[in-house]
């Protein structure tokens, strides 16, 4: 077997962010010694975001091809049962998703249910078309696929195909009309508009600079259904994942250094042969694998090794962020009315309508606040209170004039007075509150932009085009560099599967070459 | 009266399409009539004096997407159609600079110098992208696109000629062809050209007709409809029919009559007459009936199926899919008599850009403000202006001294939001002054004394364009050019091929493949397959006579 030569290979990889560890345990697996370098003190990256708070605050979409790699199964890690999604209605009759299905919180039957149940399935139908596809590497266009190096990917498109082919008639010219169109159009056409249509919308859009009205989120929406679309909250919340999955990657013989920062690769004869750390220690290896974004990896190589074209490629990747987090500090658990204590601490959704979502979305463009922020919030008892935590879009980079404290204030107030119809005790029991601006996540995690994808989910920088047109397939043109995070196909969110579709084209051609 | 007389084929709508499937049915040496609801033919490629001594092009008004083929085809210029091209454009800021275009390069080269050093070698790698682009879609324009799911014979055929084009391609290109494809014209810009003003010129092309953005992905790809045209072999060029769009329907008209084609204006078809499940005639508003197995519809496919034949002979789900349709109304139009050459203060008098097409614009923040007022339902307060003054090289359209201008402008909602709902209703004549004011305002900036210049203005909203061109929701593509809309996705997915689900009966106007813009392609391809299965029936019925 090729991968019985991984033995003799000697892997760094940047980053301990999920994907990082992904591709560690995956290389390891395979017998390759591999050190993972990782600059902050623990693991998980964006997961935990690195001291900002957690930015995914749920796990919906972690892939069984990623854990295999651990050794671990989904029961291994504390994921608990499938959390229901409640979405807030400025009338008060909330609309509780569960298993699927959608009711109103006071149990009467919801006039969309139907609808609603029908379009889940659909988008699982074309989720299903598309599966095959994130655990490859993106096909290569044309001319590549002729030749025997390229005989699995045939195979995979030919799946691809099949599966298409398995819809059916009407399923498969839904499919193509749909594939690159917008999320407002599909949910709109098969249901008015409100808080449950704009729970699908919600999926399209969260943690990408897009409303749900631009065409291609119909494509997130897909991705982001493509272990069902339920959410799990960890037990212990996301660290404790990260944790478990860092311990797992090193049950595989990786070694995890914390608190290293790589500064450089060594390069010697136009190939990679280790990576320099900030510590001015050098670690020799034949393969890097680098799960930050595309242009620090550039970056961290320097230019020169890549041609004009590629470089201004890179740069022009965009990737700006505009997820922020708030957090609050309760000083006891808020009671929500018109929804039954049980459902507190569900998946709670503040996006009252597609047309809000969008609205939520149009100030950024400007570098504007919005007025009302859409937000996905978690609320959980912290010892004699509760902390509510939200991921809030769309922030700006930096609004006219900066993120003052009143910048602040008004996006912390706007969230806690729509939340506060529900729950009019709320803003009492505020003890502390924070805002993390898509900036400071940059800061703190490295993510290009603070963005949850590295680089922002849409057509022209997906599939092929991921990060950028010729470096799809996660060799960087530099023979030794690979990359491994969500810039690269199929993208980001908590898959693993960039690392570990990365580490295998790595280790298929460390063995060719 | 109840007139019932016997074609071959019956073309409901003298649009350009319609007028081009025509022709090509009649010289085909069928009985073809032609009937149309307004007493001048043309639909939205019209000529008319509405102030006397001026003439308008109504809707549409300029030239250039006009398929060369078609033009061959049909002789169109021994018909009196005489395309007249203009050269360069302007796009004018607030603060009296400007960005102008020229067709001659170096003279090009030297005004984006001028602007931004940086962006000539960028504004040459954009120009060489888009060709590449244009010279790919371009054959496929007059093709007609394979259906992928239940692929008969003809349809693999096409399927294994579109792969081959990709494939000669090449890796690298095809990547590129599928970034131009799903790009935002902004995002595909931003990777050229640095200086806003030049960004903001070449991106108005984008969104012209469109419910989009210049930041929506799938922009960049309506660059093309704005590229891929020619005037006299000199692609990307662009003129202006001389005495007015309505010259194109003229010449259309002409050839058609030439070919034996019979023509009834000011009678609109009520009803498509289907029996067994068979087209079988049209009834006519004033009560007339014709007959002919071969009925082609140049309405819009909302107009055709869900306004002019029964439901109970469709399917209910190509209904469901047919009312599903976006055809989302963006643009107005307003067509103004002007008493003198107007003064523009950035530009030097007698400035040959003056007679290219003019724009008011800043960035392309801008124009995305101007988008996200029309998703509120309003009209853009900074609009996005297309305006000519074919008068300058066309002394057909005014009299001497005097000038037309004609204004396109992008955006206006077709659903009027006012106290919070949407309704075309809303669209009152003080609307109309609020919106011609927006744009008015926009102009004086740059021109001032434009106002006074005013003779006559003629101010078209969607809803105009709906209720006198027939376009549904006013969208002048008849139909948003998204992906969710193109190609085999045109107009509804299955129905590509310019037939439907009632034999005999056949969409021919620009809701089909591929789309929008007086192109005549989408014309010509329905005459084509109409033909096409004519031939068939005239095979059978021969070897049904010879049995």
């Amino acid at each position: 077997m090729a991968f019985d030569s991984a033995r003799n290979l000697s892997a760094v990889v940047i980053g301990a962010g999920l994907n990082g560890l992904t591709a560690a345990a995956t290389l390891a697996g395979r017998g390759a010694r591999v050190t993972v370098v990782e600059k902050g003190e623990g693991p998980g990256g964006l997961m935990t975001g690195a001291g900002t708070g957690e930015l995914g605050q749920f796990v919906w979409n972690l892939h069984p091809d990623a854990l295999s790699e651990f050794g671990v199964s989904p029961a291994d890690l504390g994921l608990g049962p499938a959390l229901p999604t409640v979405a807030l209605s400025p009338d008060g009759r909330h609309v509780v998703i569960e298993g699927g299905a959608a009711r109103f919180a006071d149990g009467a039957a919801h006039p969309d249910a139907a609808a609603y149940r029908a379009l889940r399935w659909r988008v699982a139908r074309f989720a299903a078309v598309l599966a095959p596809l994130v655990r490859m590497a993106p096909p290569r266009l044309g001319v590549g696929l002729m030749n025997r190096a390229g005989l699995p990917e045939l195979l995979g498109l030919a799946r691809l195909g099949l599966d298409i082919r398995r819809l059916a008639r009407d399923d498969r010219r839904e499919f193509l009309r749909v594939i690159l169109s917008n999320a407002a159009d599909l949910v709109l056409d098969a249901m008015p508009d409100g808080p449950l249509a704009a729970s699908l919308a919600f999926d399209a859009v969260l943690g990408s600079r897009t409303g749900p009205r631009a065409p291609g989120t119909v494509l997130t929406l897909i991705y982001r259904h493509l272990q069902g679309g339920e959410r799990y909250r960890p037990e212990g919340g996301m660290a404790v994942l990260a944790g478990r999955l860092a311990r797992a990657a090193e049950a595989r013989g990786a070694a995890i250094r914390y608190g290293a920062e790589a500064a450089g690769l060594v390069v010697e004869g136009d190939r990679v042969r280790g990576l320099r750390l900030a510590s001015g220690e050098v670690i020799g290896a034949g393969l890097v694998l680098s799960s930050l974004g595309a242009l620090p990896t550039l970056r961290l190589a320097g230019a020169t090794h890549f041609d004009a074209e590629a470089c201004r490629r890179i740069r022009q990747v965009r990737a700006e962020g505009t997820a922020g987090r708030l957090d609050l500090c309760l000083s006891a658990m808020p009671r929500l009315e018109g929804l039954p204590a049980t459902l507190h601490r569900a998946r709670l959704l503040l996006a009252p309508s597609v047309a809000a979502l969008e609205a939520a979305f149009d100030p950024v463009k400007y570098g504007a606040v919005p007025g009302a922020p859409a937000a996905e919030i978690l609320i959980e008892p912290e010892g004699a209170g509760a902390r509510l935590s939200a991921i809030v879009q769309h922030l700006p980079r930096a609004p006219d004039g900066g993120w003052t404290t009143e910048a602040r204030e008004g996006v912390i107030g706007s969230v806690v007075a729509a939340l506060a119809v529900h729950a009019p005790g709320l803003p009492d029991l505020v003890r502390e509150a924070r805002l993390t601006t898509p900036a400071e996540i940059e800061a703190a995690t490295g993510a290009p932009g603070g963005h949850w994808h590295h680089a922002e989910f849409a057509a022209d920088q997906l599939l092929t085009l991921r990060p950028v047109n010729g470096m799809a397939r996660y060799a960087t043109g530099l023979p030794g560099l690979w990359l491994c995070g969500a810039a690269a196909h199929p993208g980001g969110d908590v898959t693993g599967l960039p690392g570990r579709n990365a580490a295998l084209a790595a280790l298929g051609a460390g063995v060719r070459a | 009266m109840g007139r019932a007389a016997k074609f071959d084929a019956i073309v409901a709508g003298g649009g350009h399409n319609g007028l081009t499937a025509a022709c090509y049915l009649a010289r085909a040496g069928l009985r073809t009539l032609v009937v149309e609801k307004n007493d001048w033919l043309g639909g939205a490629a019209v000529s008319r004096e509405l102030h006397e001594g001026w003439t308008y092009s109504n809707c549409s008004y300029v030239c250039s997407l006009l398929r060369p083929e078609v033009v061959r085809d049909l002789d169109l210029p021994r018909h009196g159609l005489q395309v007249i091209p203009y050269t360069g454009g302007t796009t004018f800021t607030r603060d009296g600079d400007y960005f102008a275009y020229h067709s001659d390069r170096h003279a090009l080269e030297r005004e984006i110098a001028r602007l931004s050093p940086r962006d000539v070698e960028g504004y040459e790698r954009f120009a060489l992208a888009v060709m590449r682009q244009c010279r790919f879609i371009r054959p496929l324009l007059l093709r007609t696109p394979p259906d992928p799911v239940a692929p008969g014979p003809r349809d693999v055929a096409e399927l294994v000629y579109l792969l081959r084009r990709f494939h000669d391609l090449g890796p690298r290109e095809t990547g590129e062809a599928m970034r131009f494809w799903t790009a935002s014209v902004g995002d595909y810009l931003d990777g050229f050209i640095e200086h806003p003003l030049i960004k903001a010129h070449l991106a108005g092309s984008g969104i012209i007709g469109t419910g989009l953005g210049v930041y929506s992905p799938g922009t960049a790809y309506v660059l093309l409809h704005h590229y891929m045209g020619e005037v006299d072999g000199a692609i990307g060029a662009w003129g202006f029919a001389r005495g007015g769009m309505g010259a194109v329907s003229g010449a259309l008209a002409s050839a058609f009559r030439a070919a034996g084609g019979e023509i009834v204006t000011g009678a609109g078809v009520e009803r498509i007459l289907v029996e067994n499940g068979r087209a079988v005639g049209v009834a006519l508003d004033n009560g007339d009936e014709y007959r002919a197995p071969i009925v082609a519809s140049g309405m819009d496919v909302k107009r055709t199926y869900l306004g002019h034949v029964e439901p109970q002979h469709l399917p209910t789900d190509f209904l469901a899919a047919v009312r599903r349709f976006k055809i989302r109304g963006s643009s107005g139009k307003i067509n103004i008599a002007l008493d003198a050459m107007p003064r523009f203060l950035a530009a030097p008098e007698g400035a040959s850009f003056l007679s290219g097409d003019l724009h008011v614009s800043e960035s392309l923040a801008e124009l995305e403000r101007a988008y996200d007022d029309w998703k509120a339902g309003r009209w853009s307060a900074l609009p996005y202006l297309d305006m000519l003054i074919p008068s300058r090289i066309d002394p057909t359209m005014a009299p001497p001294g005097k000038h037309m201008m004609t204004l396109f402008v992008q955006y206006a909602p077709y659903d009027l939001a006012r106290d919070g709902t949407r309704d075309p209703a809303h669209w009152d004549e003080a609307a109309r002054r609020g919106f011609a004011d927006a744009v008015f305002d926009r102009i004086e900036a740059v021109s001032p004394g434009f106002r006074d210049l005013i003779l006559h203005a003629e101010v078209r909203t969607p809803v105009d364009l709906e209720r006198e061109v027939g376009l549904t929701e006013g969208n002048i593509f008849q139909g948003e050019l998204t992906f969710d809309q193109l190609l085999f996705n045109r107009p509804v997915p299955g129905y590509a091929d310019y037939r439907s689900p009632v034999k005999g009966l056949y969409l021919v106007g620009s809701s089909a493949h591929p789309g929008g813009g007086v192109m005549a392609a989408p014309g010509a391809n329905a005459a084509r397959e109409i033909l096409r299965d004519a031939g068939r029936r005239c095979r059978a019925e021969r070897a049904f006579r010879a049995a």
